[in-house]
């Protein structure tokens, strides 16, 4: 019985596996096999604030991190709210504005999600993401 | 023989219908979330790299993997066949997953689960957990029903 399960077990990866090599050869060049995200689509705080009026922070945190404190005239969309919060940012963004996402730190994932989804379903190509995220921010910022 | 007989009668009707009908619904389930992720594997390598457990060239590998192991249990439950061997993998993925959010939430990390692809974001890490406790409920009911006493036979 352990055997058959086994044996099973084996074959559904084999099958598995044969699919997942076809695609991940067709996306091999739009995939980065080496970092999590890759550097054209990170930016610094100093690089961000250069652009000026052609900057838009997101910020991708939770609503209550959002409330407590956040970089002013950040717009928040998170995931938790996607749907509720895309409407109004797309009534905030224009064409040609760069979007620089932060959340709250370096480790944090929340903002490589949010600039994902603008990119892909939004099709926004500007999108970057803030190394350091908020602590960055408040390190250069302090209270 | 009789005895035999009535075991095999005691299987059939409403427990018959309704394990069946479990099974269909997590077949279902795990080929909706299999083709979600397939569909959008840089997403899910980023789901799993929020865990913060394997290094990012895993995360990639397994992204890629993943859902076409879930998709592939999925039908085989569907129609099944290699019915032991799906079982027992979906049942080891959803307990790694449930263990592996567990660990991250208690580490502080942000997670999002990302077993439904984008469909199910909204769902509160609780929810999260909850869904997979139900669906891994189901996976041992069914696993009990099959391959237990009285089980109801299923070609190997």
């Amino acid at each position: 019985m352990i055997g058959t399960v086994v044996r099973q077990m084996l074959a559904l990866c084999v099958v598995a596996f044969l699919p997942a090599i076809g695609e991940a050869f067709y996306l091999r060049d739009r995939i980065p096999w080496k970092t999590p995200v890759p550097a054209s689509e990170l930016t610094t705080l100093a690089t961000a604030e250069s652009w000026g009026n052609q900057l838009m922070w997101v910020d991708a945190r939770p609503d209550g991190d959002y409330s407590a404190a956040h970089i002013p005239g950040a717009f928040s969309l998170n995931e938790d709210r996607w749907n509720e919060l895309l409407p109004q940012f797309l009534q905030q963004w224009t064409p040609g504005r760069k979007v620089v996402v932060y959340c709250s730190s370096q480790s944090c994932n929340l903002s490589r999600a949010v600039a994902h989804r603008l990119r892909t379903e939004v099709q926004i190509p500007d999108v970057y993401i803030l190394q350091g995220g908020w602590e960055e921010w408040l390190k250069a910022h302090p209270k | 023989m009789a005895e035999s007989a009535s075991k095999m009668t005691a299987t059939r009707g409403f427990p018959h219908l309704a394990i069946r009908m479990m099974e269909l619904l997590v077949a279902a389930l795990f080929i909706y979330a299999g083709v979600l992720k397939a569909l959008d594997p840089l997403g899910f390598a980023n789901d799993i790299d929020n865990y913060k457990i394997l290094p990012w060239s895993l995360c990639l590998r397994l992204a890629f993997f993943l859902p076409w192991l879930e998709l592939a249990c999925g039908l085989t439950i569907l129609v099944r066949r290699y019915y032991h061997g799906s079982l027992a993998i979906l049942i080891s993925l959803i307990t790694i997953f449930i263990v592996a959010s567990v660990v991250a939430k208690s580490r502080g990390l942000d997670v999002t689960c990302g077993c439904f692809g984008h469909a199910g974001r909204n769902l509160s890490f609780a929810g999260h957990l909850l869904l997979d406790f139900l669906i891994l409920a189901a996976l041992l009911v069914v696993a009990r029903f099959r391959l237990g006493r009285n089980r109801d036979p299923i070609p190997a």
